[in-house]
C-alpha cells in the first residue's frame, strides 16, 4: 500500500512575522505556531533546540499518513470530456478547443458516460461524497448527455444512499433556462470561464466562427444563475495573461457581474504562446495579487465575505494545516474520462499515453502506483529543499515543464504574503467563513 | 530555563492545536460555551436527561468494587481483581479482606450479581449508624433517622471514613471494610477510575416531545424548553422581543414580538404548546438556540478584534484604568441598586419585578468587583514587584465610539439609568471596546494565562449586558415612581450619621483591599477576605449602611477621597 521514499532533506520551517508577533511554519502537516514572548529569539539563536522541537513536532501521529508515503487512494471524483468541441476559439487554449490536437475527435456517447459512472461509484468510498465534472471543449455542446448523467447519478445515489455531487466548467455562452434548472436542483460547482470586462475577456475569449468577442452572450446568460443559484455554487475563474496583469480592475468587472467567488490563474503555458508569462513579470503578478489583497483583507475586517479566491482558498488550507505531497488529486482520487473510455489522470493529459491509467473495466495499480510515484514532490529535485513543497507540492503536472525560478519565488512569495495575513486576518476570516469550512 | 527545555510555542491553526492537543480555546472562542463557565452554572441533578447523572459517582463508592443500583438494590457488577491483587501485593489490604473481594468476584456471573445487604458507616449528618438495604421502610425524621433510600445512603457516606459492607453471597454473607473513595483527584478533576462516558451513560435522549413534559429549567442550556425568540429581522428596541417563549410554542409568527400566548409564564395554559403528536411531525420547524435566542440563519460568534497597544507602558496603563472603570460603574451600579426598595416591601407583581431587579445589579455590582480584582491579578503578574494595587476610580467611562468617554453617573435605577447601564455594557463597544486592545497585546505577547482572564471579564461583561436587559424589560412594566424608593439625585449631607457610617465603611474596604492585593496571596488573605465579608453584611456591614442611607431618602453615593491611592482620575490618553 505504500511506498517509504528516502526522507526528505528540504527545511522543515519557515519563521514568519506578522503584526500579530512572530510565528513559525512547521512544514510537515502545516502546522503553525506563535512564537511568544523570548520564544522567537531562541527559535533563531538556538538551532540545536528548534531542531529537536521540529522533529518532535514533524512525526506523523496514528491515523496520519506520513508525507513521505506514495499512498493510493481509491477514486473519489471523475470529469468526463462531453464535447470535442467548443463555439469559442481562445488561443490559449490546452484542449485545442476540446480535439486535443486530434486526440479527441468524437464526443463521449452515453453507454461510456454512465460506464464511467457505475465504475467510480463501485470502486470509491461511498461514506466520501462523489463528484462528477463535465469538460470538455464546451461541455453544453453536449447538453442532452449531461441532463442525462446527472438524473442517473442522481438515481443511483438515491438507491444506495451515496452523496454524488457534480461540477462544470463552463464558457457559460450556450447555457439556456434548463440548464439553469439542472444547477440550481443539485449540487453543481459550476466554474465559469471569464477573464475580466468585456475589452479584455473579448480579446482573449473570442467566438470560433464570427468575428465577434463572447462577453456579452456569457453575462446574460449567467446572470439569471448569478441571482438566483439554488444549490449550485458559482464561481468565476479569469485567465491571467502577461498584457492583462491589472487584477482590480478585472476583479471590480466580476464584481460587478455579479460574481461573489473570483479566482485568477495566470498564464504558464499557451497554445498559442502568446500572452503566457515570461520571468519579469512574475513579481509584477505578484505585486498585483498583494495589492488586491490587502484592498479585500480591508473589507473581511470591515464584515464582507471574503469574495477573492485564490486568498480565501489559502487562508482556509492554511487553518487547516493542509499538507500533501501531490498538488492535486491527478491518478489518486481524481480521473478525467476521454469520450473513448480511457481514464487519464488529468483533463489537460487527455490523449497523452504517459498519463492513461486504465478504463471503467479498470484501473492499472502499477500504472497509478508509477504515475504517483514519479510525481511525489519529494522525488522533484527543485522542489525537496523548499519550505512550502507541502502546499504548493510542485505545482499542476502539465505546467511543471514550464516551473521556473521566478515562477517558484512568486509562489513562495505569495505564500508568506498569505501565511502573515492568516496569523492577522484568521479569526475574522474563521468568523465570517466557518460555516463554509465546515 | 534549562537549555533542554523545548521552545515555548503557542499552537496558532487547526493542525497545531491538534498536535499539541491544547485546548482549543487557547486562540479561539468556541460558539455558545462563554469563557466563564462554571462546574455550577452547568445544569445538572439526579436525574437522567440533563448533561451528567450524578447517579453514576456512587457506583465507585467502594474501592475496586462496581455497583449497580437496580430498583433501590445496590448489585455489585464488576470487582476489579488486578488492582485487588496489586493492592495486597503493596501491602495495602489485608489477606483476608483480598479473600473477601475474591469471593465476590467468584460470585458474578451474567445471571446473578451479589448484592449489598448493609453498610456500616458514618453517613454524614446522620452520624456513624448501621443501615439495613434491605428494610422496606425506615424512620426519616427524628434524631436517630435513617437515610431514606439506599442511593442516598451511600450519597451520605462520608469521604475518606471507613465503611464495612455485608454483601449476600449465594446463602451466606461476606464482609468487607474499605475507604470511602473520593471522586475527585487532588487537582479537582474526577478521578481516574471513572470511564470516559460513565457519568452520561444513564442519560435519556431529550429530544421532541419530552420537553412538553417537564418542567422549565430542567433542560441544559443548548436545548432548552424556554427561550427568546428570534431576533427581529429589523433591529427593534422594544424589550418584548427579549421575554422568554415556549420554545415548543403553537404561535410561530417571528415576524411580531412574542404575544402573551406564547410567554413562558403562560405555562400551562391550552392550546400554548404544540401536541405531542405535532412535535413530533414538526420537529424540523423548532428554531436552534444560541445563547439563549432562538435563531433562524447562520450564526456568527461574535470575536473580540483588537489592534495590540504600541508598548507596555500603555498596556499598564489601559489595565490601570480599567481597574478603574470597573469601580467607577460599580458606584453607578450600587447606587442604582440601592435606589429600589429592600427586597420584600413591594407585592405582586411590582414587587417581584422590584426585588428581581435589585438582585440583578447587585449581582452585576459584585461582578464588577471580581473584575477588579482580576484586573488587579493581571496587572500583578506583568509588573513584579513594581506593582501598585489599582483602586482609583474613573471620572470617566469608555463611550459607544472608540476613544469617546461619558462622565461617571451616579443616579437612581431610572429607565434612562438602565439604558447607559445597557450601553456601557454593550458587546463590541464601550468597556467590552477597550478590553479588546488589551486582550489583543497580551494574546500577541504570549501571555495566555493573563489573556484567559480578561477574556472572562469580557465574557461576564456580555453576561452583565443580558441581565440588564432583563431589568431594562422587567422594570418597563411599571411606572418608576411605583418602584423607585429614592428617586431624588441628591447625596446625603456629608454629617448624616448613616452617610458617614457609609463613607468610613467604604474606606475601610478600600484599605483592606489595597493591603490584600499589596501583599498577595497567601499572604494577602486575611486583607481580601475581611473586605469580603464586611461587604454584605446586613448588621455592621457596607449593605447595612448603605440601605440606611436609602432610607433616610439620599442615593448611595461615595465623597471624592484624597488618600493618593484612592483618588479619582481621567481616562490616559
Amino acid at each position: 500500500m505504500g511506498t517509504v521514499l528516502p526522507a526528505a532533506a528540504g527545511p522543515d520551517c519557515k519563521r514568519f512575522r506578522s503584526p500579530r508577533g512572530e510565528h513559525v511554519l512547521v512544514v510537515p502537516f502545516s502546522q503553525i505556531y506563535d512564537l511568544p514572548g523570548d520564544s522567537a529569539e531562541t527559535w533563531d539563536a538556538d538551532p540545536e533546540r528548534a531542531a529537536r522541537s521540529l522533529a518532535e513536532l514533524s512525526r506523523a501521529r496514528p491515523g496520519e499518513v506520513p508525507l513521505g508515503e506514495v499512498h493510493v487512494p481509491a477514486p473519489q471524483s471523475l470529469s468526463l470530456n462531453v464535447s470535442q468541441a467548443c463555439n469559442l476559439a481562445c488561443g490559449y487554449c490546452y484542449a485545442g478547443r476540446g480535439s486535443f490536437g486530434g486526440r479527441q475527435t468524437t464526443p463521449m456517447s452515453l453507454a461510456t458516460a454512465l460506464e464511467a459512472v457505475d465504475a467510480l461509484l463501485r470502486d470509491g468510498d461511498a461514506a466520501a461524497p462523489f463528484t462528477v465534472g463535465f469538460l470538455g471543449g464546451e461541455p453544453f455542446v453536449n447538453r442532452a448527455l449531461i441532463h442525462k448523467v446527472v438524473a442517473y447519478g442522481s438515481q443511483r445515489a438515491a438507491e444506495r444512499g451515496l452523496d454524488v455531487r457534480y461540477s462544470v466548467t463552463t464558457n457559460g455562452t450556450l447555457l439556456e433556462e434548463g440548464d439553469l434548472e439542472l444547477m440550481r436542483s443539485h449540487r453543481f460547482a459550476v466554474t465559469v470561464s471569464i477573464d475580466g470586462d468585456s475589452a479584455i475577456h473579448d480579446r482573449q475569449r473570442p467566438a470560433a466562427h464570427a468575428a465577434r468577442g463572447s462577453w456579452s452572450e456569457l453575462v446574460a446568460r449567467i446572470r439569471p444563475l448569478l441571482a438566483s443559484p439554488g444549490r449550485a455554487q458559482v464561481a468565476a475563474r479569469a485567465t491571467i495573461t502577461r498584457d492583462g496583469l491589472d487584477l482590480r480592475r478585472i476583479f471590480a468587472a466580476l464584481r460587478a457581474v455579479g460574481f461573489r467567488d473570483i479566482g485568477f490563474a495566470p498564464l504558464r503555458r499557451a497554445a498559442d504562446s502568446a500572452g503566457a508569462f515570461t520571468a519579469a513579470d512574475w513579481p509584477r503578478y505578484l505585486g498585483e495579487l498583494e495589492a488586491l489583497a490587502r484592498e479585500q483583507l480591508a473589507r473581511l475586517r470591515a464584515g464582507e465575505p471574503l469574495s477573492f479566491a485564490n486568498l480565501a482558498i489559502a487562508l482556509k488550507q492554511l487553518e487547516r494545516g493542509a499538507a500533501s505531497p501531490y498538488p492535486c488529486g491527478a491518478g489518486g482520487g481524481y480521473f478525467s474520462v476521454a469520450s473513448d473510455g480511457t481514464w487519464y489522470a488529468c483533463h489537460r493529459a487527455i490523449g497523452d499515453p504517459a498519463f492513461a491509467l486504465g478504463t471503467s473495466r479498470g484501473l492499472s495499480a502499477e500504472a497509478r502506483q508509477s504515475f504517483l510515484a514519479q510525481r511525489h514532490v519529494e522525488r522533484q529535485t527543485d522542489c525537496v529543499r523548499c519550505w512550502a513543497r507541502y502546499l504548493c507540492s510542485g505545482g499542476c503536472h502539465q505546467e511543471a515543464p514550464a516551473r521556473s525560478a521566478a515562477s517558484c519565488d512568486f509562489i513562495r512569495g505569495w505564500l508568506e504574503f498569505c501565511l502573515a495575513a492568516y496569523a492577522e486576518y484568521g479569526a475574522d476570516f474563521h468568523a465570517r467563513h466557518s460555516r463554509s469550512v465546515a | 530555563m534549562s537549555t533542554q527545555d523545548p521552545i515555548r510555542l503557542l499552537p496558532r491553526n487547526v493542525a497545531a492545536r491538534r498536535r499539541l492537543g491544547q485546548p482549543a480555546a487557547a486562540v479561539e472562542i468556541v460558539a455558545g460555551n462563554p469563557a466563564s463557565t462554571r462546574l455550577e452554572s452547568g445544569v445538572g441533578n439526579c436525574f437522567p436527561g440533563l448533561e451528567c447523572d450524578l447517579r453514576n459517582l456512587e457506583r465507585r463508592f467502594f474501592p475496586f468494587l462496581e455497583v449497580d443500583d437496580r430498583d433501590d438494590t445496590l448489585e455489585i457488577v464488576a470487582v476489579s481483581s488486578d488492582a485487588v491483587r496489586a493492592a495486597r501485593q503493596a501491602g495495602d489490604i489485608t489477606a483476608d479482606t483480598a479473600r473477601a473481594y475474591e469471593q465476590i468476584a467468584a460470585a458474578i456471573t451474567p445471571r446473578s450479581r451479589p448484592a449489598i445487604v448493609s453498610i456500616d458507616g458514618v453517613f454524614g449528618p446522620l452520624g456513624a449508624q448501621v443501615v439495613d438495604l434491605t428494610a422496606s421502610r425506615r424512620q426519616s425524621i427524628g434524631r436517630t433517622r435513617a437515610p431514606i433510600d439506599n442511593w442516598t445512603a451511600v450519597r451520605l457516606l462520608t469521604e475518606g471514613t471507613l465503611v464495612k459492607l455485608t454483601v449476600q453471597v449465594g446463602r451466606s454473607t461476606v464482609e468487607i471494610t474499605g475507604t470511602r473513595v473520593r471522586y475527585l483527584g487532588d487537582d479537582g478533576a474526577l478521578a481516574d477510575f471513572f470511564r470516559p462516558g460513565e457519568l452520561t451513560q444513564s442519560l435519556c435522549s431529550p429530544w421532541t416531545h419530552d420537553f412538553r413534559d417537564c418542567g422549565c429549567f430542567y433542560w441544559a442550556s443548548n436545548h432548552p424548553d424556554i427561550a427568546q425568540p428570534p431576533s427581529p429581522v429589523v433591529p427593534s428596541d422594544d424589550v418584548a422581543w427579549n421575554q422568554l417563549v415556549v420554545w415548543e410554542r403553537r404561535a410561530r409568527d417571528a415576524s411580531q414580538p412574542p404575544g402573551a400566548e406564547s410567554l413562558a409564564q403562560a405555562v400551562g395554559t391550552p392550546e400554548l404548546e404544540m401536541r405531542h403528536h405535532e412535535i413530533n411531525r414538526r420537529w424540523q420547524e423548532f428554531n436552534f438556540v444560541v445563547e439563549g435566542r432562538e435563531q433562524l440563519g447562520p450564526y456568527a460568534p461574535r470575536r473580540p478584534v483588537g489592534t495590540p497597544l504600541p508598548d507596555r507602558a500603555a498596556l499598564i496603563a489601559h489595565l490601570q484604568y480599567a481597574a478603574a472603570v470597573e469601580l467607577a460603574v460599580m458606584h453607578e451600579y450600587l447606587a442604582a441598586a440601592f435606589s429600589l426598595p429592600r427586597p420584600g416591601t413591594l407585592s405582586g407583581l411590582l414587587g417581584d419585578d422590584a426585588d428581581a431587579a435589585h438582585a440583578e445589579i447587585l449581582r452585576v455590582a459584585i461582578g464588577e468587583m471580581r473584575h477588579l480584582r482580576a484586573v488587579n491579578d493581571v496587572l500583578r503578574s506583568l509588573q513584579g514587584s513594581a506593582y501598585a494595587p489599582a483602586l482609583r476610580v474613573a471620572l470617566q467611562v469608555p463611550g459607544q465610539t472608540p476613544g469617546s468617554t461619558r462622565p461617571v453617573e451616579v443616579r437612581p435605577a431610572t429607565p434612562e439609568a438602565i439604558d447607559s447601564f445597557i450601553a456601557v455594557e454593550a458587546p463590541s463597544v464601550s468597556v467590552d471596546g477597550y478590553y479588546t486592545a488589551i486582550l489583543a497585546t497580551l494574546e500577541a505577547q504570549g501571555a495566555r494565562a493573563e489573556a484567559e482572564t480578561i477574556r472572562t471579564v469580557m465574557s461576564e461583561g456580555a453576561d452583565h449586558w443580558q441581565s440588564f436587559l432583563f431589568v431594562k424589560q422587567w422594570l418597563s412594566r411599571h411606572s418608576p415612581d411605583s418602584y423607585l424608593a429614592v428617586s431624588s439625585l441628591a447625596q446625603a449631607p456629608r454629617n448624616l450619621p448613616a452617610q458617614l457610617t457609609l463613607q468610613q465603611r467604604y474606606g475601610q474596604l478600600l484599605t483592606d483591599l489595597y493591603d490584600g492585593y499589596r501583599l498577595g496571596l497567601p499572604q494577602g488573605a486575611a486583607s481580601i477576605n475581611a473586605a469580603r465579608s464586611l461587604m454584605p453584611d446586613e448588621a455592621t456591614g457596607f449593605a447595612a449602611a448603605a440601605w440606611a442611607v436609602a432610607a433616610a431618602g439620599f442615593l448611595v453615593r461615595f465623597d471624592p477621597i484624597v488618600d493618593p491611592r484612592f483618588a479619582a482620575f481621567d481616562p490616559p490618553p
